[in-house]
């Protein structure tokens, strides 16, 4: 499947969900898919989207926070895999596009495969999954529950969409706005 | 004479602050245990740069958030900072133990103990020491007012003269 027809199926399958989307490839199809729509889009920082979703989670558990990590992102800051496990909350799903390789740094490859799925799992308390299609991938966003990791297997490697280079304040802006329906709520 | 942590923890639950952010530290024990006894969500994360991020997505979501850290993860930290906190204006609260200096016998310790402060400074974060127990309550309301009210990052920096770290045995 190609990076922008997971993020497609998460967009579709969850569309109520509040997505954090890392540096890379993964910002970049969720401007894509979701047409830009006010979500948490990470411009820099590797590593930092899955805690980032954490804290998130925790501060709004009565909306739905879909991580969607690339695996490059997920192993810069791999022991927030731990602290998902440690903490598990219960409306926080991560995505992992899994195609191998660091895209926004060039293209370099990853000096080991990820196997996020079997990882979250050893760890224990979250749901995990591996889906080769964007079909299979909806199937497991609408089955298993979170807290979840679910990994998308990308074997189609082109660039989704639109920059990842993100203006923060605006995404800053248009996201409080959608979760607090006013121009700012962070008091 | 009230020690330090316990002022700083009133203050901190007194202002909202809901969570805790840390990274263990000897010094930081006590507050942390005042913190967790004043029914504050206590997340023990492995890494600085975790804790700063974690902060943020709380931000986000509108909590109040606190990260506690030793200044020897200053640096692990700068990235979350500089690509996350700072661009997106999302001010942290940190209360961060010193290390590496006054009494410190732990050579490894003192390189970061004597760049800590000046890389936070480096990158717009605003570092306050704190070296005197009855000032603890009105310099951790400061920090709180400069995070939660003009969205910058600031940290108290706990010195050694204020005890309860490694140097004293």
């Amino acid at each position: 499947m190609r990076m922008a027809d997971a993020v497609r199926a998460v967009v579709e399958t969850l569309p109520e969900a509040v997505c954090v989307s890392a540096l890379g490839t993964a910002t970049s199809a969720l401007r894509l898919v979701s047409d830009d729509a006010p979500h948490l889009y990470f411009g820099g920082a590797m590593g930092c989207a899955l805690p980032g979703a954490l804290g998130l989670a925790e501060a709004r558990p009565e909306s739905q926070i879909v991580a969607i990590l690339g695996d490059g992102d997920l192993l810069m800051g791999a022991t927030a895999l731990w602290s998902f496990a440690a903490y598990r909350p219960p409306n926080l799903r991560v995505v992992v596009l899994a195609d191998g390789y660091y895209s926004i740094t060039g293209g370099q490859q990853l000096a080991v495969t990820l196997n996020a799925a079997s990882v979250a799992d050893a760890l224990g308390g979250i749901g995990t999954g591996r889906a080769e299609s964007a079909g299979e991938l909806a199937k497991a966003l609408s089955e298993i529950g979170p807290p979840c990791l679910i990994e998308a297997v990308i074997d189609e490697r082109t660039w989704p969409g639109p920059s990842p280079f993100v203006d923060p304040m605006t995404v800053r802006a248009r996201l409080a706005s959608r979760l607090f329906d006013e121009d700012h709520g962070m008091g | 004479m009230t020690v330090w942590h316990e002022d700083a923890a009133d203050v901190l639950v007194e202002a909202g602050v809901t969570v805790a952010a840390y990274v263990p530290d000897k010094r930081l024990s006590g507050l942390l245990d005042g913190l967790a006894c004043r029914n504050v969500v206590m997340r023990s994360l492995p890494r600085e740069e975790e804790c700063i991020a974690y902060a943020c997505g709380q931000r986000i979501g509108g909590g109040r958030p606190v990260v506690l850290m030793q200044c020897s993860g200053v640096g692990n930290c700068l990235n979350a900072y500089g690509a996350f906190a700072i661009p997106y204006r999302i001010g942290i609260p940190v209360i961060m133990s010193m290390r590496g200096v006054l009494g410190e016998r732990n050579p490894s310790q003192v390189p970061m103990g004597k760049a800590a402060v000046r890389l936070l400074e480096t990158i717009g974060v605003q570092c306050i020491s704190l070296r005197r127990h009855d000032q603890a309550g009105e310099f951790v309301r400061g920090v709180l007012d400069l995070a939660f009210g003009a969205q910058e990052n600031a940290v108290l920096v706990v010195e050694p003269e204020l005890g309860g770290g490694r140097e004293d045995g």
